[in-house]
């Protein structure tokens, strides 16, 4: 590794392994220090390639650092800092090194400079986030963290074997630009795997299983890094490929149609992830400079605010140990501090005027009216009022003020944890200063910006835009109300399908089984182990067995004859001493 | 907070948080027509865009669009008991 280059993603994942050993306040301190010092090399790192190795004669770079691969970096090790703050009160260091480990690993995915160092890192980002759906130790997401891990091992086969592929037609690992070989099986293969960890439908049903099954400060870790690695590493490699805007647009809407039918508080908000991660599929598929722009700055602002929204609906599910829209309501005079911090979040992914979702989501939804595509810009349009209508108004309606249900009201709740709201607040005052002063994030964007979010048409469309999506909302309250259903997805084929399937098959299989494997094993192994063991069992009855036998019956003659000598007569034995001497003197005068 | 409380549990306080949300929409509606009248320039990339009150009308029937079609695939087709997975 080059001299004074140090892999920030390393830091946090080896740094990880100290906590262990640390106790108390020294911990927890070593909690914020790891990604702080990884959010500090980040912002000191110079552009270049760094951390070059050489490795079975291909060059891997652990460090390629330009301005994509920088802004990425920031959010990410920034969101590690975040996270970490909402979890110092957690007394499970595993779930802490798990969650260093995932924020690490997608630091290295995002400073890959070849497709080998990504995949490694990519199953290590696979592995930790597992392991935080795990930690919740409940059975439900035992269950929901082995189908994760199920859909994303299937993902990481599918990059492998795109990488192996596409490295033997090439002969380079270098990871960049794929247009080249666009529509051949390697780019074919690469670009599922991307896709499905972008959570792309029908690939995506993982991403509301596995977040509504998470640990409450895991959660938080995992709605920045899966789905956002993903589109950098889209942006990266996939830049203007057309099928990406569609579906990016379908995807927008998608989430904001399951987002409606949703009653999990967290789970809803997942499916927002999966609209919201939407629209920047949409701009790296747009590919144009205000695109890839906008879908950078929104993977940055969003990773903040849906942070911000998975700490308010987790600290709601740690204190009242509710999850259920239906069972909450009238939490606002018990949770004032977190539904106002929730708020900034609900208003910054609704993209209100001075919000951070305004200054970045907008940057898309300019670059699909630039390239005149009506019906992509109609979509992004109708999936932002969709936002607001959940993330602003449905939610925070149901969970905060609405009706309290009996439940509700028996478990009022209290405030959260202070280091909870601190994190909140930080996030909160990230996504209100980017809003304000949208500079301070488009100076760092990948492509010169001289795109102005705050134009007069612009803000008055929007604030109309959300005016009578509220005045709907309320319109139709009444057909709103969560109702305790869970939703079918395309999780339906694993979970389902895979049953069906084998109920349908078990009995062709059974046959199988039986009149193939069977036949095999049969002349394979059982009869040739069953002849062994009869030869095995003759030599044993004819060589062991006899040989034991003839042992014991020449040891029982030679007892008899002693037993006769050793009768206990005085004049037998000195009989025998007498001949005994005899013999020794013959032999003497013998020898002589 | 009692400010929230203030607000909310009062009829009389909370029917004039209505009225005062109605206005606001309706001065909302008034800026999106008139600003554009009075301030020429700025940029749309349709030409629907420069209807009038294009926004807030989007708005509108995008938010009853999602709700009834959402509804309706729902009710027909994706939403399910919650023990459907564990049967």
């Amino acid at each position: 590794m080059t001299l004074g280059w140090v892999h920030p993603g390393l830091v946090l994942i080896l740094g990880a392994w100290v906590l262990p050993l640390l106790r108390g306040r020294i911990k927890r301190v070593a909690m914020i220090v790891l990604p702080t010092a990884a959010l500090g090399i980040c912002l000191t790192m110079t552009p270049g390639t760094h951390g070059a190795l050489h490795v079975l004669g291909q060059e891997l770079v652990l460090g390629r650092v330009d301005a994509t691969s920088l802004v990425f970096a920031c959010v990410f090790s920034l969101m590690a800092c975040l996270g970490m703050v909402f979890a110092l009160h957690v007394e499970d260091d595993s779930q802490h090194i798990a969650g260093l480990t995932y924020a690490g690993s997608a630091l290295g995915v995002t400073f890959a400079g070849d497709l080998l160092t990504l995949y490694v890192f990519w199953e290590l980002m696979a592995i930790a986030s597992t392991l935080l759906v795990w930690q919740r130790r409940e059975p439900s997401a035992v269950a929901a963290g082995f189908r994760y891990l199920l859909v994303h091992v299937v993902g990481g086969l599918l990059l492998l074997a795109g990488i192996v592929l596409h490295w033997s037609r090439t002969g380079s690992l270098a990871f960049g630009d794929m247009s080249a070989s666009a529509g051949g099986l390697a780019w074919s293969l690469i670009l599922v795997a991307f896709l499905l960890n972008a959570a792309v439908p029908p690939l995506g049903a993982w991403l509301p299983d596995a977040y509504a099954e998470a640990t409450v400060t895991g959660a938080v870790f995992m709605t920045a890094f899966t789905t956002k690695s993903a589109v950098y590493v889209l942006i990266r490699g996939f830049a203007g490929t057309e099928l990406l805007v569609w579906l990016g647009a379908v995807m927008a809407v998608y989430g904001v149609v399951y987002a409606v039918l949703e009653n999990d508080a967290r789970r809803l908000l997942a499916y927002h992830i999966i609209s919201q991660v939407g629209y920047m599929v949409c701009g790296a598929g747009i590919g144009t400079e205000l695109a890839i722009n906008g879908a950078t700055a929104h993977a940055f602002a969003h990773i903040l605010y849906k942070a911000l929204l998975f700490m308010g609906a987790g600290a709601v599910l740690h204190t009242t140990g509710l999850r259920k829209l239906s069972e909450m309501g009238g939490l606002y005079r018990t949770m004032p501090k977190t539904l106002g911090l929730y708020m900034v979040g609900a208003f910054a992914i609704s993209a209100v005027p001075l919000f951070s979702g305004f200054v970045s989501k907008s940057m898309v939804v300019s670059a699909a009216g630039e390239t005149h595509r009506t019906a992509v810009f109609l979509m992004l349009t109708l999936a932002s009022s969709g936002t607001f209508l959940h993330t602003g108004l449905k939610l925070p309606y149901y969970m905060f003020f609405g009706k309290a249900s009996d439940l509700a009201r028996e478990r009022r709740g209290r405030e959260a944890r202070a280091n909870m709201l601190a994190a909140m607040a930080l996030a909160a005052l990230a996504c209100i200063v980017i809003g304000i002063f949208p500079g301070v994030l488009y100076r760092h964007l990948p492509n010169p910006v001289d795109y102005v979010p705050y134009t007069l048409q612009h803000v008055t469309s929007t604030l109309g835009l959300l005016g009578f999506t509220a005045l709907g909302f309320f319109l139709l309250l009444r057909h709103l109300d969560p109702e305790p259903t869970i939703s079918l997805d395309t999780d339906w084929f694993y979970r389902r399908g895979a049953a069906a399937f084998v109920r349908r098959f078990q009995r062709p299989l059974a046959r199988l089984e039986s009149g193939f494997v069977g036949e095999i094993f049969e002349f394979v192994l059982r009869r040739p182990v069953l002849g062994v063991a009869s030869l095995l069992r003759r030599f044993d009855g004819l060589v062991v067995d006899s040989a034991l036998v003839g042992v014991g019956r020449s040891t029982a003659n030679l007892s008899r004859v002693l037993k006769n000598a050793a009768g206990g007569h005085a004049q037998h034995y000195g009989l025998l001493m007498a001949a005994g001497f005899l013999a020794l003197v013959a032999l003497a005068a013998l020898v002589r | 907070m009692s400010f929230l409380e203030r607000w909310l549990e009062d009829p009389v306080r909370f029917a004039r948080l209505q009225r005062w949300s109605f206005v606001g929409l309706v001065v909302v509606v008034v800026a999106e027509i008139a600003l554009p009248l009075v301030f020429r320039g700025g940029h749309a990339h349709f030409s629907f865009e420069d209807f009038p009150a294009w926004g807030s009308i989007y708005g509108l029937v995008s938010c009853i669009a999602i709700i009834v079609v959402s509804k309706l695939i729902g009710k027909a087709w994706l939403m399910r008991r919650e023990d459907h997975y564990d049967s």
